[in-house]
C-alpha cells in the first residue's frame, strides 16, 4: 500500500499530560541558570518576576532618603552605596533588585513616589568584567551608550515636541499609546498627515530656556538654519558624541549639555544605577583609583559641570563587601570621603546594607516563582509541590544565596517531574536528590583521590 | 579585654586537638596544649628516661644528634628571627623578653596573619607572661642549640656569628630564605625532615606522598545534633564513623582495614571515663557532647599517624615539623582542600642523590650524599602550566551552581597540589601572570578581588593563610577564557567536565 495511506498499528495519544502539570505548573518555573540578563525575553532571568518584600527594608532606604527627597534642594544626596554584606555576594539579587528598582523608578518617572516633586529618569550601567573601564572618561562612555540604550534621548526629543505640539497646533489630538506616539513624533510622513509645519515646531522647541546656553553643534540644533529640518534622533548624538574628544568635550556633553536637554524635556533629575563597580577598580592601579575619584567629585560636587552645580544625577554604586577597602585610600586622597564617606563609623544615610535572605525569603522567593507559571485553579497553597520543611533545607542547603536557591529548585522539580508517585517535594525529596545531586557534582569537581598532581620524585628523577 | 581566641598555634592543632582542650600546660609548656591522647602518647614516647632502650623504640636516627619527638615546642621560625632581632639590640635578657613581646605582637606570630584574635590589656596577664616567657624559653634554648645565641653570663645573652649572618638573611634575603637556611640547621641536628619526607613517599607512593586525616563531624555524617542523647546514639555515631574511615582507606590508601576493635576500644574508653553510661538507653550530659566528639577526633587522628602511617612520635612533634616544613615550603599541609573533610599533607620536596632538574633547589646535604631538595619552579618557564593548572582549577571549583567569582584559597590548595609547589610559590607564580594579564599578555583574563575579608567572617578562614598579590590580601578569583584559547585540548577538558 502507498506509504502515505499507511497507518502505524497503535495510534497517537489524543492527550498527554504536561510534564509539570501534576504540579500545578505550566513549566518549571526556576531558571537553569540564574543570572540576570535584563535583555533576555525568558521571565526566569530578566528579572521580571521580582518579590519586592524580600528587598522591602533596602528599597524603602533608597526611596526615603533619595527618590522622596526634593531634587530642586542642592543638599540631596547625590551619591549612594548599595554594599553587600555578606562574603561571595554574587548571586544574592542585586541585579534584579536594580533592574526593579529602575523600572520602578520610569514606570512615572518618580513622579508618583515623589508626589509630583520630581520627574527622574533611572539608568542601568554595568562595566564589562574584563577590565575595559578603568579611567574616569571611559566610565562616562559607558554612562552615555546606556542613556541612548534606555531610549532617554528619543523620549526627551519627543517629549519637546510634544509641548511644541500643542502649543503650535493646539487642536491635533495625540495618540494615548505612548509607543505610538513616539513612533509617530519620529516620522516625517506623520506631520506631513497632520499637516504640521516642523520647522514651526522647533522654533518653539529652539525658544525653550534651558536651550539657550547650548553650543550651536549640539544634535538637537541640525536643522537650525537650513531649509529642510531634520527629525534629531538617537543616532545623531551617537555620532555627534563619537567625534567629540574623549575627556574634557565628553564630560563637558554629558554633565552640562545633556543636561540642560533634559531638563528642557521637564526632568529634574536622573539616577544612574551602576551595577559591580568593582570591575573598575579591581583593574586600576592606586593612581588610577586617585584619578578617578577625583574627577568622580569634579563632576558630582565641586565641577563647574552643570552636573556639579545641580545634582542631576545621583548615582549608586553597587559594591560587593570588602571593595570599600580597596577604594578607601583613593577615597580619602580624593577628599571624597568628606563628601561622601565610603567607610562611616556611623550609620549614614546613604548607605545601604545589601543583606542576606532569611528562611522567610526563602519561602516568598519560591512562592513568586511559582506563582508566575501557575495554572489557573491549581490550589491555593502557594508552596505546592515545595512543603514548608522542604523549603527550609533549600535554602540552608544553598546557604540562603538566591541564585543557589533557584537553581536548587530548578534541579529539584525537574527530579520530581520524572519520577512517578512524587506529588510534593518534601524534606525527604530534597535530602536524597541533595546527595544524589552532590554525587553527580563531585563528579565534575575534583577529589582528592582523583584531582591530578605531578609526581615530583620522577621529575626529580628524570 | 581578656583572651577570646586560641592563638594560631592552637588554631593549627584545633585539628588534631579539637576545640576547648583540658590542657596540661604546667607539664607541657604554656604555648603548647596538649590533647589527652598525646599525653598517654606522651608518656608511652617520652616516659621516664631510659625507658626508650627498654621499650626497644629507636629515637635517634643517623647520626644525628637529637631525637625527633625533642623538639622545641614551638611553631613559627620566624621567632627566631625576632628572638636575633632583639639581641642584636639588647644584651639584658629581661629587655630582651620585653623586645620579644613587642615584635612577637608586629609580626603576628601566634596569631592569624589576618588579625589579632586576642585583644590584649596593655599589661598582660601573668598566665600570658607565663606563656610569652615559655615560648621565649624555648626559642633561646634552640638558637643556643645552632649556636646563634650564646649566653655568656648569667641573665645575659649575645648573638653568635651564625646568628648575626642569619638576621643578615632575612634581612637581605626575606622570610622564606631565612627559613630555609634555619632547615639548614634543623636537619643537622634532628634529620626531622627528611624522616617525615620519606615516610610519606612511602605510604603513598602511587599518590606521590600524600596523607590524609579524614575527619567527621556527626553533621558531616548526616546526624542531627539535636538527636544525639544517649550512648544507643554515640554508638550509631561511632558505627558510621568507621564505616566511612573505612571507605577512605580504601579509597585514598588502597588498603583493607577493619576498624571494629578500635571502634570497641573507643567506646570503652569514653564508657570508662565516665562521659557515657553502659546502658545503650541512656542519656549523657549534653554538656559534654563536644569533649566526647574531639575524643573520637583525636582517637582516629592518632590511629592514622602511628597505625596506618607508622610514623613514631607523638602527634605535637609531627604537628610542629609539619607546620616548619610547611614555612620551608617542602611540606604542604592543609585543612581547606576541597571536597575533602579533614586535613592532607603532602610533600613539596624530594630527597635524592641528585636531581637535573632546575626547578629544585639543594637545601641540604645529609652526610649519607643524598640531599633535600625544595620544588621551585622557575616562574617564567613554567607560566603556562600553571595557568593551565589555574583555568582547570577554576573550572573545576566553579561547579554548576557557582557565580564568576570562587574562592582563592580554595583554588590555591587545588594548583599547590597539581603542581606540588608550595603557597609561597603558589603567590609568586600568581603575581607573575597576574601582571602579564593587566598588561593584555595573557589570552585569559583574570580578575582578582578583595569580597569581604575573611577577617571580618567566620573563624574558620582565620586558620587559612591570606593570599597577597600586588601588596594587597586577595580571596576570590573570577576567570575569563578567551575564544581562541577554548579549543586547546586542557581547557576544552576542563569546560566540558564542567558542564558535563
Amino acid at each position: 500500500m502507498n506509504r502515505l495511506l499507511r497507518k502505524p498499528s497503535r495510534s497517537g495519544l489524543r492527550e498527554a499530560p504536561g510534564k509539570f502539570e501534576k504540579f500545578g505548573l505550566v513549566e518549571n518555573p526556576f531558571p537553569s541558570e540564574p543570572v540576570v540578563n535584563k535583555d533576555s525575553t525568558d521571565r526566569r532571568i530578566n528579572g521580571d518576576i521580582y518579590e519586592i518584600e524580600i528587598r522591602r527594608k533596602e528599597y524603602e532606604q533608597i526611596e526615603r532618603n533619595f527618590l522622596k527627597q526634593p531634587q530642586l534642594d542642592p543638599n540631596h544626596l547625590r551619591l549612594g552605596f548599595i554594599i553587600d554584606t555578606s562574603y561571595i555576594g554574587r548571586g544574592n539579587g542585586k541585579s534584579a533588585f536594580l533592574i526593579n528598582l529602575q523600572n520602578g523608578i520610569n514606570e512615572e518617572y518618580c513622579l508618583d513616589i515623589s508626589d509630583g516633586e520630581n520627574k527622574c529618569f533611572a539608568v542601568y550601567v554595568t562595566p564589562e568584567p574584563g577590565g575595559r573601564t578603568k579611567t574616569f572618561p571611559s566610565f562616562v562612555d559607558l554612562i552615555f551608550e546606556s542613556i541612548v540604550r534606555s531610549n532617554l534621548l528619543d523620549i526627551s526629543v519627543a517629549i519637546l515636541l510634544i509641548d511644541a505640539i500643542r502649543e503650535v497646533y493646539p487642536n491635533i489630538e495625540l495618540d494615548d499609546d505612548e509607543d505610538l506616539l513616539i513612533e509617530n513624533l519620529s516620522s516625517r510622513a506623520w506631520y506631513s498627515t497632520k499637516e504640521m509645519d516642523l520647522s514651526r515646531l522647533f522654533t518653539s522647541i529652539y525658544a525653550n530656556e534651558f536651550l539657550q546656553d547650548l553650543p550651536p553643534e549640539f544634535p538637537l540644533f541640525l536643522g537650525r538654519g537650513s531649509l529642510l529640518i531634520d527629525l534629531v534622533k538617537s543616532a545623531h548624538f551617537k555620532s555627534y558624541y563619537a567625534q567629540l574628544r574623549k575627556g574634557k568635550d565628553r564630560l563637558e556633553f554629558v554633565f552640562s549639555h545633556l543636561i540642560r536637554l533634559f531638563q528642557a524635556a521637564g526632568f529634574n533629575g536622573a539616577y544612574l544605577l551602576v551595577d559591580d563597580f568593582e570591575r573598575i577598580p579591581t583593574f586600576q592601579s592606586a593612581r588610577q583609583k586617585t584619578d578617578f575619584a577625583l574627577e568622580l567629585r569634579s563632576c558630582l560636587f565641586d565641577g563647574l559641570y552643570l552636573n556639579s552645580r545641580l545634582g542631576f544625577y545621583n548615582f549608586f554604586l553597587v559594591l560587593h563587601a570588602g571593595v570599600p577597602r580597596m577604594i578607601a585610600e583613593a577615597w580619602q586622597e580624593s577628599g571624597m570621603e568628606n563628601r561622601c564617606p565610603i567607610s562611616p563609623s556611623v550609620e549614614s544615610r546613604h548607605i545601604i546594607p545589601f543583606e542576606k535572605l532569611s528562611k522567610d525569603h526563602a519561602s516568598l522567593l519560591l512562592q513568586t516563582y511559582l506563582a508566575a507559571y501557575k495554572i489557573e485553579g491549581s490550589g491555593s497553597n502557594q508552596l505546592f509541590p515545595f512543603t514548608t520543611e522542604a523549603v527550609s533545607a533549600i535554602g540552608e542547603s544553598s546557604e540562603y544565596n538566591a541564585a543557589k536557591i533557584l537553581k536548587t529548585s530548578y534541579d529539584l522539580l525537574e527530579q520530581a517531574a520524572i519520577e512517578d508517585g512524587v506529588v510534593e517535594i518534601s524534606e525527604s525529596f530534597v535530602d536524597e536528590n541533595r546527595g544524589r545531586h552532590e554525587t553527580a557534582a563531585d563528579k565534575a569537581v575534583r577529589t582528592i583521590d582523583n584531582a591530578p598532581a605531578m609526581d615530583l620524585l620522577k621529575k626529580a628523577q628524570e | 579585654m581578656a583572651r577570646q581566641r586560641g592563638n594560631l598555634q592552637d588554631i593549627w592543632s584545633a585539628f588534631m586537638n579539637g576545640p576547648k582542650l583540658r590542657t596540661t600546660r604546667s607539664r607541657y609548656g604554656p604555648d603548647c596544649r596538649c590533647p589527652t591522647p598525646s599525653v598517654q602518647q606522651w608518656q608511652v614516647t617520652y616516659g621516664q628516661p631510659g625507658m626508650y632502650h627498654r621499650l626497644g623504640v629507636h629515637l635517634m636516627r643517623n647520626n644525628s644528634s637529637k631525637p625527633i619527638h625533642s623538639v622545641r615546642r614551638f611553631y613559627f621560625l620566624e621567632y627566631f628571627y625576632i628572638l636575633l632581632k632583639s639581641v642584636e639590640k639588647y644584651k639584658d635578657k629581661n629587655k630582651v623578653f620585653d623586645s620579644f613581646k613587642i615584635l612577637k605582637k608586629q609580626h603576628r606570630l601566634g596569631e592569624s596573619k589576618y588579625k589579632s584574635l586576642v585583644v590584649e590589656d596593655e599589661n598582660l596577664s601573668k598566665t600570658q607572661l607565663d606563656r610569652y616567657r615559655y615560648t621565649f624559653e624555648q626559642v633561646i634554648d634552640e638558637a643556643k642549640d645552632y649556636r646563634l645565641v650564646r649566653e655568656p653570663a648569667l641573665g645575659k645573652l649575645a648573638l653568635g656569628e651564625p646568628g648575626r649572618r642569619l638576621l643578615r638573611r632575612y634581612e637581605e634575603n626575606g622570610l622564606l630564605e631565612f627559613n630555609q637556611s634555619l632547615c639548614k640547621l634543623m636537619e643537622s641536628k634532628y634529620e626531622a625532615f627528611r624522616y617525615i619526607i620519606e615516610l610519606l613517599y612511602k605510604m603513598n607512593e602511587s599518590k606521590s606522598g600524600l596523607i590524609f586525616f579524614p575527619v567527621y563531624s556527626p553533621r558531616q555524617l548526616g546526624f542531627d545534633r539535636s538527636q544525639i542523647r544517649t550512648t544507643a546514639d554515640i554508638t550509631d555515631y561511632a558505627a558510621r564513623l568507621v564505616t566511612q574511615l573505612e571507605a577512605d582507606i580504601q579509597k585514598y590508601l588502597g588498603q583493607e582495614k577493619y576498624l571494629g576493635k578500635e571502634n570497641a576500644k573507643i567506646l570503652a574508653k569514653l564508657i570508662e571515663s565516665g562521659l557515657l553510661k553502659k546502658e545503650r538507653k541512656s542519656e549523657f550530659s549534653q554538656e559534654k557532647y563536644n569533649v566526647i566528639i574531639k575524643r573520637f577526633r583525636d582517637f582516629w587522628i592518632t590511629y592514622f599517624l602511628q597505625d596506618v602511617y607508622s610514623y613514631k612520635y607523638s602527634l605535637t612533634s609531627f604537628d610542629i615539623w609539619t607546620y616548619r616544613a610547611k614555612q620551608i615550603g617542602i611540606i604542604q599541609a592543609t585543612e581547606f582542600f576541597p571536597n575533602f573533610y579533614g586535613r592532607i599533607i603532602y610533600p613539596t620536596s624530594v630527597v635524592v642523590e641528585s636531581t637535573s632538574s632546575t626547578d629544585f633547589k639543594s637545601l641540604y646535604r645529609y652526610p649519607d650524599g643524598k640531599r633535600l631538595y625544595a620544588h621551585e619552579p622557575n616562574v617564567e618557564q613554567n607560566q603556562d602550566k600553571f595557568i593551565d593548572c589555574l583555568v582547570n582549577g577554576y573550572f573545576d571549583l566553579r561547579g554548576r551552581y557557582m557565580s564568576y567569582f570562587i574562592n582563592l584559597s580554595a583554588l590555591r590548595e587545588l594548583v599547590c597540589y597539581n603542581m606540588k609547589i608550595s603557597e609561597h610559590f603558589f603567590e609568586r607564580f600568581l603575581e607573575h601572570v597576574y601582571r602579564l594579564n593587566l598588561a593584555g599578555e595573557l589570552k585569559i583574563g583574570i580578575s582578582l578581588e578583595v569580597d569581604r575579608l575573611p577577617e571580618e567572617t567566620t573563624a574558620m578562614y582565620l586558620k587559612q593563610e591570606p593570599v597577597t598579590i600586588d601588596g594587597r590580601k586577595r580571596n576570590i578569583i573570577a576567570i575569563d577564557v578567551t575564544k581562541d584559547r577554548l579549543h586547546e585540548p586542557t581547557i576544552e577538558k576542563a569546560l566540558t567536565l564542567w558542564t558535563a
